[in-house]
């Protein structure tokens, strides 16, 4: 294995130009992804967490979107800005993508089959007789039943969770080494999201493919992810392994967010614990941390500067990744921790 | 809603076409109808506008054309004829069968419409697109500013303005690129089809860049870009045909505006069309040319009413049969 992530990101910043001023929408993100490994990013709406992905695809509206800063490179070659690796586009080849609303995101005037046989005819020259060979062939692997009939019907002829399915067939066409999934399962109903979280992990077994989930659906991160990069106000905040962030979350934020997934135990007399107020205007981001005027330990300095990564852990093994967080309570001359920060495994 | 009859359980094609026919049959029954008592309730008569006539001779007539006889018996004359396909001859001309007048008229006025529909399809489609590609930049801008012009002007001051323009450019050139007037060849049918299809074209423009607009961002248009499919392609199989919709949708009734239109537009130019008949037969209350022609006029435009209807199934799956 080479030391070089599948895909890296780093420092990207993108911000929409709107009649009400500048949103800065994306704040110097980076992550990582490897060959076989799923990272889910998690944040509520607007964190910037579908930006961030989209801008990597080079799916932003430009203008008013603008990449100001960053880099995004896919073993090693760069492709922000132009989706290019020796003049070929790597979407549809090298990158698939599924979306949250599979009723809206295809063509309703093309046959399911032509619009999954769409990527091979550009990007591999099939012919149209062997890409609707090969479109019946990925919609039976997709658990379709009757791929052959279902391959010449239109997306209105499908319910969603199919349709999510037929998504699915047409992102990994050409067998992509990577598979973005903008909240795949969010529009669905639960059962039908759990056979949708299925199918993505039983492909990933069978193609070793990397995954980038991203959701705001805790249960689905704990059920998918190996790696998670939390998001709050255009920045990660927290990043590490699955577990370094279910058991041993280090930022506020993701404890509040633990402490708002409902639970499903009558004994624990739970009730739902939101987390009290809203996110920052992201026309003016405070200078400090985004958080601070939510956070429970907020400090003088926190509304003022905003933190650096600092590192919770190493990573244990090899390919589970550093922990880190973006908090002050983290830095090494704070010897006062609120006790909640270290959850025991 | 109207394509909800589509959807009839039971119901196949063949079917729908026969409900359709049959009500198009119904209203050009109604249009006749309407069109007949209208006609009888203007003052005046067909017999009353040149010649004095003696009360012998127009009795006579009147007995040679029934207009002696009551109204409800003409009404029930007019209508088997019409049946028959016979529209009767004209009051004022001599000797001339309505059919003949249409059977000579008709396709002159027929090309001049389809022309100009084509036109007003094809350029509203393409400038509709343009727009909105260039939203908010100069080419938007302009062609915006050209669209209201060509809505806001009467079309007879659009062809009167063309053929000043035909005749200066005439005269700079010193030959003659293209007639100003008249009828005969392709070149006679340039300038007015493209008059005549202005304003539709204009119209069409708007609404092919208002929905034009609603798919450049849609979710589809954004998974095709995920796919890494050529701007070309996502232009002209992502964008174009689903954008294309609500043009064909209006398409039927205005080619009814371009074919009333026509009557202008046919006078300005000179054009031996319909229309001239149709004008001249109201001022001279020529019965059955007024007859035959708002009935002809009325049948075909429910007739390409149909069709456009039925084009817009082959577009749209969603309103196919299965």
């Amino acid at each position: 294995m080479s030391a070089a992530p599948l895909l890296s990101v780093e420092d990207l910043h993108v911000e929409f130009s709107t009649h009400g001023g500048t949103v800065q929408a994306v704040r110097g993100v980076n992550f990582a992804v490897d060959a076989g490994r799923t990272l889910a990013i998690v944040g509520e709406s607007g964190c910037g967490k579908s930006v961030s992905v989209q801008s990597v695809m080079g799916l932003i509206p430009i203008p008013p979107g603008r990449i100001s800063a960053g880099s995004a490179r896919l073993r090693g070659v760069e492709i922000l800005g132009n989706n290019l690796i020796d003049g070929r586009d790597v979407r549809g080849a090298e990158i698939g993508m599924i979306f949250q609303d599979p009723m809206t995101s295809l063509n309703p005037t093309m046959t399911i089959g032509a619009q999954i046989a769409e990527p091979l005819r550009v990007h591999r020259g099939y012919g149209a007789g062997r890409a609707r060979e090969e479109a019946i062939r990925l919609l039976d692997s997709c658990r379709i039943p009757e791929a052959r009939k279902r391959a010449g019907q239109y997306p209105f002829e499908f319910s969603g969770g199919m349709l999510q399915r037929a998504m699915i067939a047409m992102a990994i066409s050409c067998k992509p080494a990577l598979l973005i999934a903008d909240e795949p399962t969010t529009a669905l109903d639960v059962t039908i999201q759990s056979q949708i979280l299925d199918l993505m992990r039983e492909l990933q077994g069978e193609t070793g493919m990397a995954i980038i989930l991203i959701t705001h659906d805790l249960g689905v991160v704990a059920r998918m992810a190996d790696e998670v990069a939390v998001m709050y106000a255009g920045k990660i905040v927290e990043h590490g392994s699955v577990d370094d962030i279910f058991y041993r979350s280090a930022h506020p934020y993701t404890c509040g967010l633990r402490s708002a997934m409902p639970v499903n135990d009558r004994s624990r007399h739970a009730e739902l614990k939101p987390i009290e107020g809203r996110p920052p205007d992201l026309f003016a981001p405070p200078p400090g941390c985004g958080y601070a005027p939510r956070c429970p330990h907020a400090m003088q300095l926190c509304g003022r500067e905003h933190p650096p990564e600092f590192a919770i852990g190493p990573g244990r093994t090899r390919p589970d990744p550093a922990h880190y967080s973006r908090c002050w309570l983290h830095h090494e001359l704070n010897r006062q921790r609120p006790p909640e920060l270290h959850f025991r495994e | 809603m109207r394509f909800t009859l589509l959807m009839w359980p039971g119901g196949g094609m063949a079917w729908y076409v026969c409900k359709r026919l049959l009500q198009g049959v119904l209203t050009v029954w109604f249009i006749a109808t309407a069109t007949f008592f209208a006609m009888h309730n203007v003052p005046g008569d067909p017999l009353l506008n040149d010649r004095a006539m003696t009360p012998a001779i127009r009795a006579n007539l009147e007995a040679r054309y029934g207009l002696d006889q009551p109204l409800l018996n003409q009404y029930l004359i007019y209508l088997g004829n019409l049946a028959r396909g016979d529209f009767g001859i004209s009051f004022t001309q001599e000797n001339r069968q309505v059919n003949d007048i249409i059977r000579e008229h008709f396709p002159v006025s027929a090309t001049l419409g389809i022309l100009a529909v084509v036109f007003a399809a094809a350029g509203g489609v393409l400038w509709g697109a343009l727009t909105a590609l260039y939203r908010n930049r100069l080419p938007d801008y302009l062609i915006m500013f050209l669209v209201i012009l060509g809505i806001s002007v009467p079309s007879f001051v659009v062809a009167a303005l063309s053929q000043l323009g035909l005749v200066s450019l005439n005269n700079l050139t010193g030959r003659s690129l293209l007639p100003v007037a008249g009828w005969g060849s392709v070149y006679h049918m340039l300038a007015p089809a493209l008059v005549l299809g202005l304003s539709t074209m204009a119209y069409l423009t708007r609404l092919m860049r208002s929905s034009m607009l609603e798919i450049i961002d849609s979710d589809f248009v954004r998974t095709a870009r995920s796919k890494g499919v050529p701007p070309a392609l996502i232009f002209s199989r992502h964008q174009l045909r689903n954008a294309i919709l609500p043009v064909v949708t209006v398409l039927g009734p205005q080619i009814a505006v371009i074919t009333t239109g026509g009557f202008v537009v046919e006078l300005v130019f000179a054009i031996p069309g319909l229309g001239r008949f149709f004008v001249e037969a109201v001022q001279q209350l020529d019965y059955t040319v007024i007859m035959g022609t708002t009935v002809f006029y009325g049948a075909f435009l429910v007739f390409m009413v149909i069709v456009v209807d039925l084009l817009y199934g082959v577009i749209d799956p969603r309103v196919r049969l299965q």
